[in-house]
């Protein structure tokens, strides 16, 4: 009898939906906009984190030593310098393996070629790269470098400060989220109003079958579960077709997506293909769980059963 | 079958709608309540359905002290009673058979139960040939009868009939009218509720007389006096 039961009431959860189309797509469009603003913050986040993870991986710190140190010396300096704890990795460039990296650069350019031929020996000296564990890092690996007892081994140091690059990318991601965050709790609450208004317009042109239901000993339950899952309904269309509309955005934002990213392996696509079920699920919970209790509070308030 | 206990109810501080009622209807009565408009007909019956509590007293049904009923088990008091009312409440988007089902539906009747209580219901009111009409389709009386045929489908044990003929015309009242004294003979009570003076003359049975919400008279066979 209880599935009888269930089965019944979604069956005329269907039929008022059918018949109260115009009412339905209202409730399904200002559901999907909502679903479609959160998801806005989903893809914010995710190329957010993959921008500020790009630029951070660009980041070091260039040690060019002077042609005639010893090999053995910058060993000494790289092995000091890696019991920083500051430091996350070393890479050590031998003379011989910057005039190699230096002449493929620079194939194409004659004149520069013709200049080394002319210079006798190799030019370049040693460079260690220095990666830091974390940005903040950074001061500390390049105050031990200004350490006096190198300075007369390093000719150059170099590092490419895109702190400001970073905190550009985090300012601007910063304040969309925020106003993202915004438009997405106004939708909500429309989104509830809505279908709290469903729920009492349905109850109205329901009025006849509901006090006919009453009358002939319908239990509550009943009376009142197909208008909750009417809304349910009305949520999981609205998530499907979001997630349609989506998929179409992620499309469309792809190509700009890998231009930027050039060289990076990072598609949206693929990060909502991965995390479908918790991006997705959770959300089409949260909505359903929305109209659930927005449809509650307006059926105690206007069924009176 | 059914007992008022000095019931009063009032809809306001000002309006005293049932004022000390007392009367125990036995099974298988057939009992008429007459008074004029505003004297307390109609509250009495949404009493005995639990629509409304009283303010004072107590109401018993078949046993069922109901006065303080809990709201989640007024549906099953609801299917003891079989209810009709003057303007029919019939869903005029189902058909004949649906209308009657729909009752079956709602409270969790099977399919094969619906299939085989529907028709015979539907016979008892001589509706059977008009199953796949709908109300506009039929005549006030059929109308009627497709109400009272609904109100069956649980075996009630009681039926109240609000102002049942109160839209039909003397052919058609005595058609329903005749239809309710069939269904009292298979042992339901029935309260009837009305102010039609032929008809309760024309019964012959026990009538209650209601006069601003108080009990005026209570004959075992009595006459439309007012």
């Amino acid at each position: 009898m209880f599935l009888l039961t269930i089965n019944r009431s979604i069956l005329f959860a269907f039929q008022s939906l059918w018949r109260n189309i115009w009412l339905t797509l209202a409730t399904v469009f200002i559901i999907s906009l909502t679903f479609l603003s959160i998801n806005f913050l989903v893809i914010l986040n995710a190329v957010s984190d993959s921008a500020t993870t790009t630029v951070k991986e660009k980041i070091d710190i260039s040690i060019y030593f002077k042609q005639d140190v010893k090999e053995s010396k910058i060993a000494e300096v790289k092995s000091h310098l890696e019991t920083l704890p500051q430091v996350n990795q070393i890479i050590y460039y031998s003379p011989d393996q910057n005039l190699a990296e230096f002449q493929a650069r620079h194939q194409d350019d004659i004149l520069i070629l013709e200049t080394l031929r002319e210079l006798e020996g190799n030019p370049l000296g040693a460079t260690l790269i220095i990666k830091a564990k974390e940005l903040d890092d950074y001061p500390e690996v390049l105050a031990a470098i200004d350490n006096p007892a190198y300075a007369d081994l390093i000719e150059e140091k170099s590092y490419d400060d895109n702190q400001i690059v970073i905190s550009r990318i985090n300012s601007i991601t910063e304040n969309v989220r925020k106003g993202g965050f915004i438009i997405s709790l106004l939708f909500i609450l429309i989104a509830a109003l809505i279908v709290f208004n469903t729920v009492r317009i349905a109850i109205f042109t329901h009025r006849s079958e509901v006090s006919i239901m009453k009358l002939v000993g319908a239990s509550n339950g009943f009376i009142r579960s197909p208008f909750i899952l009417e809304n349910v309904f009305s949520g999981i269309i609205a998530c499907l077709l979001g997630i349609g509309i989506i998929y179409i955005i992620l499309s469309l934002i792809q190509p700009h997506l890998s231009s930027f990213f050039a060289g990076v392996d990072f598609n949206i696509i693929e990060y909502f293909n991965h995390n479908f079920v918790v991006i997705f699920g959770s959300q089409l919970i949260g909505i359903i769980i929305l109209n659930i209790i927005s449809s509650s509070i307006a059926v105690s308030k206007y069924l009176n059963v | 079958m059914i007992k008022l206990v000095n019931v009063t109810k009032k809809f306001d501080s000002q309006t005293v709608a049932l004022k000390d009622i007392n009367f125990h209807i036995e099974p298988g009565e057939f009992v008429s309540i007459v008074g004029q408009s505003g004297s307390g007909k109609t509250t009495i019956i949404r009493l005995l359905i639990s629509e409304i509590k009283p303010d004072a007293g107590k109401i018993i049904i078949g046993g069922w002290d109901i006065t303080d009923i809990r709201r989640r088990q007024v549906p099953m008091l609801r299917r003891q009673i079989g209810v009709v009312f003057q303007d029919f409440k019939l869903l005029p988007q189902k058909t004949v058979f649906e209308n009657v089902a729909f009752a079956l539906q709602t409270s969790g009747g099977t399919r094969s139960r619906i299939q085989k209580i529907v028709p015979q219901v539907l016979k008892i009111v001589d509706l059977e040939n008009k199953l796949d009409r709908y109300p506009q389709e039929l005549s006030g009386g059929e109308r009627q009868r497709v109400a009272i045929a609904r109100s069956l489908v649980h075996r009630p044990k009681i039926l109240l009939a609000d102002e049942p003929t109160g839209n039909l015309d003397v052919i058609n009242s005595k058609d329903i009218i005749d239809l309710l004294i069939k269904i009292n003979e298979f042992s339901t009570t029935v309260v009837l509720v009305t102010h039609n003076k032929d008809i309760v003359n024309s019964l012959k049975r026990r009538v209650i007389t209601l006069e601003e919400g108080e009990v005026s008279q209570d004959q075992k066979v009595g006459k439309y006096v007012i």
